[in-house]
């Protein structure tokens, strides 16, 4: 390509969006009507209209796209370069064999009218006027596919019976029950995400010799009711819910994104309805409430729309208002209704039937919903919206106060560093020269970092409470279909509602003054939706046993997957709309069936027949997922703070760019559960993202399970690792005398269970073969992960308040809730070099690094 | 770093170097020792391999043919003509001439746009596949079915194939690696065969492509390779143990293939701390070198890397090595962006077909050089083009094809595959030829029946065989 096209295409590309009806100035809407658009008519459709049918030449000049698209000859306006239109060679006849009209040459002053038009760049409203899209979608016949179809009750008296009427068919023969330590185990991994202590395997162990199924009950109630359960299965639906702390690329914080996540754990610890769960999520803002706490948690809940990727740069608010209300389409259908909608916004879905038309009776819906995600503006952030201001009374303050003195130094800091700026800019024209990038980005950081701060502070100059969530626009608009998804082509105009397919036809009414969110919520919450109820239980399944009943959960459309056992799951979806939605009861109802109690033994002749356990002939043995296992490290360890943290992380740096201003590294440096470690996009935590984490920019049903190299690397070599098992070697060295007390207690701490003697034969030849002197650590060696708070890291920070043996994981004892919010930022020059154990020590920190990379530890039975 | 090599790094080469040292020989006897039977040994092939190596080069997004390996005169002539194509998209769309000019290239007068002027040199090593098509015109369904043959479930893929049925010549690095590996892990899964032989992602650095930075030698980290305070001796004691106490619970539980993957993947990381460093090592390539695969220059430097690396790991025994280049997905901005990414992929290419050449090396490794569809002849919005599955292009170079061959025709504008059509079975099956392996005898017996990467299709394109 010459250099000369290179640079007309660099002039032209950037014009043509801009011509957008909505941009166009009055001035120039009024000449087009007024001058052209009669001219247009009079003189050349004729021959180049879709209404006229006819288009010589390839050209049609009746729409937008046409007579800038232009004919078989190529460009006509010539917009580049008007000595050269085509347009206008023709219509002054200075065009052989074009001459246009042929008949008749145009007056002059028609002629003029067009050349002004064209010199002002050929503005154009008519894009609204000729496109129509029809749906070839039929709705009643996709009605039949099952999944589309409500519930029916089925006959069966409970899970086992599906289950062994299966069984049955299929001539296989059922593992018995797991025995009382495995089930102890799974309960607690599949309820808590948490192994369970020595303390608590003693007491169910001698519970279950005396009655077994009281024991189960007991513990399972017990499980169901500690805080850990929403840490669990709150993290469960955020892999769903695509959340995440940051925009995505470009990748800007989101200081408030955490508020969402404590919802979403604190809705499964209250046990909240699942309808009323959605319903909050999708409309919580518009729902009515009995208190100021109540009304605050339903304004935060509707973060659920607000929380996903963004594609801030986008400098064009149309398209980036699109594409906010597909990723929210998206979110909302494959979570709520496992469909896959957002596949209609350029034409009709290629396989279910949901015509491109339904898309944008959604799309309506979001388009006159105002998301507020915050985020500051900036050079790659075009689009930064607002807040949430929560009311005060709802929680207490969490960011500082400042004083009138404070405030003042902030706002002339922001004065000052832009007349800063300017003065380099002066400086930098008078020399001839561009002022040096670097420096100016800098100080456009001060700038932006501070008036941050003063916009998040209210009169008082109190820190405001801030959530991510959404309201009603200021404008409730109807979406128009856009051909092939393009904003630069709407069609007609779609009255705001939902899917047919999952409608029963009675005609949706949405009031003129609302966004029509509040309808969506019901709609999505009837129990005469056929999916709502199924997706959720179907998700829960998985989660208990390994498997769905349905293989592609967030796709039950005409390409998803049948489920293995249907009756089943109308069978769970019916019981858990009937016990009112409630996730702990049918939770409770699954853990306590033979099905999910059945041990995993592998079985030569149930193999051979059912190698994928289809049948659910034994319990699928699963690989702990990438916080279970962290927290489970950092348990045995000894180091596990259980308690929640205040807020995050993130919302102590506040608003800021991720990579640039800040490093997301500097996140990870704590003990809290891991649900409680900041997500952020595309730097997802190394003991996360290396375990199959999920990539959380969309809607994540399952996760994918690895078994890699890379992650063997990690076991061997990471601090993170050693250093837990250094901690987990100290603690049983202050703890127990004898080595023999030592090693059968590392077995209980890691296993849950007595070491069997061909273990004890093989860990006597290591002890017996470890003779090594530690390799003096490199001084440089980055300890990214190693806790440095007061009192954290080291002997002491194992052995005070909290033991791994400890019976119980509840509330820690003694500790400053302040405490949690001591995220310090490492610098690597900090990280000190790793001081050598005594060698009887190293050993034992060998041995229980060996347990904990050990595949017993990673692998739920 | 320095350029040049200084005589400290001459002192570390040759002292963590291949072969040399009694530690490497020492971890790889003791491993020899651990599992006698180690399924990723070499193993012989169907019948004579006409490539032993494999170098896939993903193109994510899905490059137009039209505008580079798939002359269309006719197009040409009927640019904004109303395009007759896509159904209701489609139609009312115009078709758009490619902005750049086709050129015929070497003695065998291949027909490659002016996009791809280094590449266009070796015109005479490439076998292009013009009759391309797949079965959904969706990214993710269609980058899953390229790599593992299906998009509805989760496959093994083609790498894993590859290393299940050939093994790996060197057991002391990962037979399949995955260089600038995007998020869909599941691309490049082992699935239902042995979890050994998933693809090992090497230097996926969080949120951005593979690159050195500021410095010309640096080399991707390959994350937790050295332990702190720890000999490898002493490590290998507790490894000892940690695959003691898996091989206890494999024995007790009878059979479980998560355990063996474990198993195998710790001996894996183990033999990978003495070997994988230099072999990423690129302060052991010449500037000369870096420089003819485009390392230093922003536009180039990424994918020049991921080449560079990529024969390096070839050389070292690697079977099957898949790089990546992403953004091809030119909805609109097609004319610069189109510019941009083939100037990202053109010399790099270019110098590694040359240099595998004189290494001797190109004889018995597999280019392969696939986006998941191609794109549509009718314009998008005047400068894009849209999805086309139907009908693209894909070229293959080196081990065993012809070069300066054109297998495989589309329509007069592009659109469908009408001549030697090759649908993603077939090219699975081709492959696996090409590196002797039978496609209908590479099967794997999974849930009662027996699993092939071409499902119950695919036939070998002969004609391409050198």
């Amino acid at each position: 390509m010459s250099l000369r096209t290179l640079l007309l295409l660099s002039l032209i590309t950037p014009a043509l969006p801009l011509l957008a009806q909505e941009n166009l100035p009055q001035e120039q809407l009024e000449f087009f009507e007024e001058h052209i658009r009669p001219a247009l008519a009079d003189y050349c459709y004729e021959c180049h209209s879709e209404e006229a049918g006819k288009t010589r030449g390839g050209l049609l000049l009746d729409t937008y796209e046409g007579i800038r698209q232009g004919g078989d000859s190529g460009d006509t306006l010539g917009l580049d370069d008007l000595s050269d239109s085509l347009f206008m060679l023709a219509i002054t006849w200075d065009y052989e064999d074009y001459e246009m009209p042929p008949k008749q040459k145009m007056p002059q002053d028609v002629i003029d009218k067009f050349e002004e038009w064209l010199e002002m760049g050929a503005p154009d409203p008519r894009m609204r006027e000729k496109h129509y899209v029809e749906s070839a979608v039929d709705i009643e016949e996709g009605r039949e596919h099952w999944a589309f179809q409500k519930p029916i009750r089925p006959q069966g008296q409970n899970i086992d019976s599906f289950v062994e009427s299966q069984l049955k068919e299929a001539k296989l023969i059922p593992n018995s029950a797991a025995d009382s330590l495995t089930l102890l185990r799974r309960l607690n991994f599949d309820l808590v995400g948490l192994p369970p202590t020595p303390g608590e395997a003693r007491v169910f162990h001698a519970a279950y010799q005396q009655n077994p199924e009281a024991a189960i009950a007991t513990k399972v109630d017990q499980l169901l009711a500690r805080p850990q359960f929403g840490e669990r299965w709150g993290r469960h639906w955020l892999d769903v819910a695509r959340y995440a702390e940051s925009s995505g690329e470009p990748n800007f914080t989101f200081p408030h994104a955490w508020r969402y996540r404590d919802y979403v754990i604190d809705s499964f610890n209250q046990d909240k309805p699942y309808n009323q769960f959605i319903k909050e999520q999708v409309a919580g803002d518009l729902l009515p409430y009995q208190s100021e706490t109540q009304h605050q948690e339903q304004l935060v809940a509707t973060g659920f729309l607000a929380v996903g990727n963004k594609g801030l740069n986008d400098r064009n608010p149309r398209t980036f208002m699109m594409d906010l209300v597909d990723e929210q389409i998206d979110t909302v259908t494959k979570s709520v209704l496992g469909v896959t909608a957002a596949c209609a916004r350029c034409h009709d879905h290629k396989f279910d039937p949901i015509p491109t038309t339904d898309y944008y009776a959604l799309a309506g819906i979001f388009m006159s919903t105002e998301t507020l995600y915050g985020t500051i503006p900036g050079l790659q952030n075009h689009r930064p919206a607002e807040l949430m201001v929560l009311p005060r009374n709802g929680g207490a303050q969490l960011g500082p106060s400042y004083s009138a003195e404070e405030i003042e130094n902030m706002k002339k800091i922001v004065a000052d560093t832009e007349q800063q700026m300017l003065d380099i800019r002066t400086n930098a024209r008078k020399g001839g020269e561009r002022p040096e990038q670097r420096q100016m980005v800098q100080l456009r950081n001060r700038i932006s970092l501070t008036q941050g701060k003063l916009d998040s502070l209210d009169a008082d100059g109190n820190t405001r409470n801030y959530a991510m969530g959404v309201r009603e626009a200021a404008e409730i608009e109807n979406a128009h279909v856009l051909v092939r998804g393009d904003v630069e082509k709407p069609a007609q105009e779609i009255e705001r509602g939902f899917l047919q397919v999952l409608s029963n036809g009675e005609p949706v009414s949405i009031g003129s003054g609302s966004s029509g969110r509040l309808e969506l919520a019901d709609w999505l919450t009837s129990t005469d939706n056929p999916l709502t109820a199924r997706v959720m239980v179907n998700r829960i399944w998985m989660h208990l046993l390994g498997e769905p009943i349905v293989g592609s959960l967030n796709n039950w459309g005409l390409t998803g997957q049948e489920p293995t056992h249907p009756d089943l799951l109308d069978y769970l979806a019916i019981r858990f709309m009937e016990n009112g939605w409630s996730t702990k009861d049918i939770i409770r109802e699954i853990v306590l069936s033979d099905t999910y109690q059945r041990a995993s033994t592998y079985h030569e002749g149930n193999y051979a027949a059912d190698p994928e356990n289809t049948h659910l002939w034994r319990a699928n043995p699963r690989q702990l997922d990438a916080e279970s296992l962290r927290d489970s490290m950092l348990a045995v360890a000894g180091q596990l703070d259980t308690d929640r943290p205040i807020a995050s992380p993130v919302s102590e740096v506040g608003d800021a760019r991720v990579g640039r201003q800040i490093d997301a590294l500097s996140f990870y440096n704590m003990n809290y559960r891991s649900v409680y470690l900041p997500v952020i996009r595309n730097a997802v935590a190394e003991p996360l993202a290396l375990f199959d984490f999920v990539n959380p920019a969309e809607s994540v049903p399952r996760r994918t399970e690895t078994n890699v190299s890379s992650q063997a690397l990690f076991l061997m070599n990471n601090h993170f690792v050693t250093d837990a098992a250094r901690n987990m070697a100290t603690f049983l060295t202050e703890r127990f005398s004898h080595p023999d007390e030592r090693i059968t207690s590392a077995f209980l701490l890691a296993y849950g269970r007595m070491p069997a003697p061909e273990d004890l034969a093989v860990t006597k030849e290591f002890f017996a073969n470890y003779d090594f002197e530690p390799v003096v650590a490199e001084a440089s060696a980055e300890r990214p992960f190693q806790r440095r708070g007061p009192g954290a890291s080291g002997a002491e920070g194992g052995m005070e308040g909290r033991g791994p043996m400890g019976a119980s994981g509840g509330k820690g004892k003694g500790k400053g809730k302040g405490k949690g919010r001591g995220v310090d930022t490492p610098s690597t020059a900090n990280y000190e070099a790793v001081k050598p154990l005594p060698k009887e020590q190293e050993a034992l920190a060998m041995f229980c690094q060996a347990l904990i990379s050990s595949a017993e530890f990673r692998i739920l039975n | 770093m320095n350029s040049f090599p200084t005589r400290r790094d001459a002192i570390r080469t040759v002292s963590t170097g291949f072969g040399g040292l009694a530690f490497a020989s020492l971890a790889a006897q003791l491993a020899r020792a651990e599992s006698a039977k180690n399924p990723l040994a070499s193993k012989s092939p169907n019948f004579e391999a006409r490539a032993k190596n494999v170098i896939f080069m993903n193109m994510g997004g899905a490059p137009s043919h039209v505008d580079t390996f798939d002359y269309k005169p006719k197009l040409q002539a009927d640019s904004g003509k109303a395009g007759k194509y896509g159904g209701k998209g489609g139609r009312g769309s115009k078709l758009l001439g490619s902005p750049w000019e086709f050129k015929q290239h070497g003695q065998s007068g291949l027909w490659i746009s002016e996009l791809f002027p280094n590449l266009a040199q070796e015109a005479d090593e490439l076998c292009l596949l013009r009759g391309m098509h797949c079965d959904a015109p969706n990214h993710n369904e269609a980058t899953t079915q390229t790599h593992t043959g299906s998009f509805q479930f989760v496959r093994p893929s083609m790498g894993a194939w590859t290393l299940y049925g050939l093994g790996t010549d060197n057991t002391d690095l990962p037979g399949f690696v995955v260089l600038n590996a995007g998020n869909a892990v599941n691309n490049y899964a082992s699935a239902f065969l042995p979890a050994y032989y998933q693809g090992t992602i090497v230097g996926r650095e969080q949120g951005g492509q593979l690159s050195g930075g500021s410095s010309m030698d640096e080399s991707p980290e390959v994350d937790n390779i050295k332990n702190a305070s720890q000999s490898p001796e002493a490590q290998r004691t507790q490894l000892d143990l940690i695959q003691a106490l898996n091989r206890n619970k494999l024995k007790r539980e009878g059979h479980q293939p998560q355990v063996e993957g474990m198993i195998q993947s710790f001996e894996l990381a183990y033999r990978m701390q003495s070997t994988m460093p230099a072999v990423v090592d690129l302060s052991r390539e010449s500037t000369a070198m870096k420089e003819a695969y485009g390392i230093g220059n922003s536009q180039t430097d990424s994918f020049g890397r991921q080449c560079l690396l990529a024969r390096r790991m070839v050389e070292n025994g690697v079977r099957y090595v898949e790089i990546s280049s992403g953004g091809w997905d030119h909805h609109n901005n097609l004319k610069a962006e189109m510019e941009d990414h083939c100037a990202q992929i053109d010399q790099p290419i270019a110098t590694l077909i040359n240099d595998l050449r004189q290494r001797d090396l190109l004889k018995d490794t597999l280019i392969i050089w696939a986006g998941e569809f191609g794109r549509t002849p009718h314009g998008e919005g005047g400068d894009g083009r849209d999805h086309n599955n139907k009908g693209y292009t894909t070229w293959m170079a080196g081990g065993g094809v012809k070069g300066g061959f054109s297998y495989g025709n589309t329509d007069e504008h592009g659109y469908e595959a009408v001549e030697g059509r090759m649908h993603i079975h077939d090219w699975h099956a081709t492959i696996l030829h090409l590196l002797g392996l039978d496609h209908e005898k590479l099967t794997y017996r999974y849930a009662g029946r027996d699993f092939r990467l071409t499902d119950v299709g695919g036939s070998v394109a002969k004609d391409i065989l050198a």
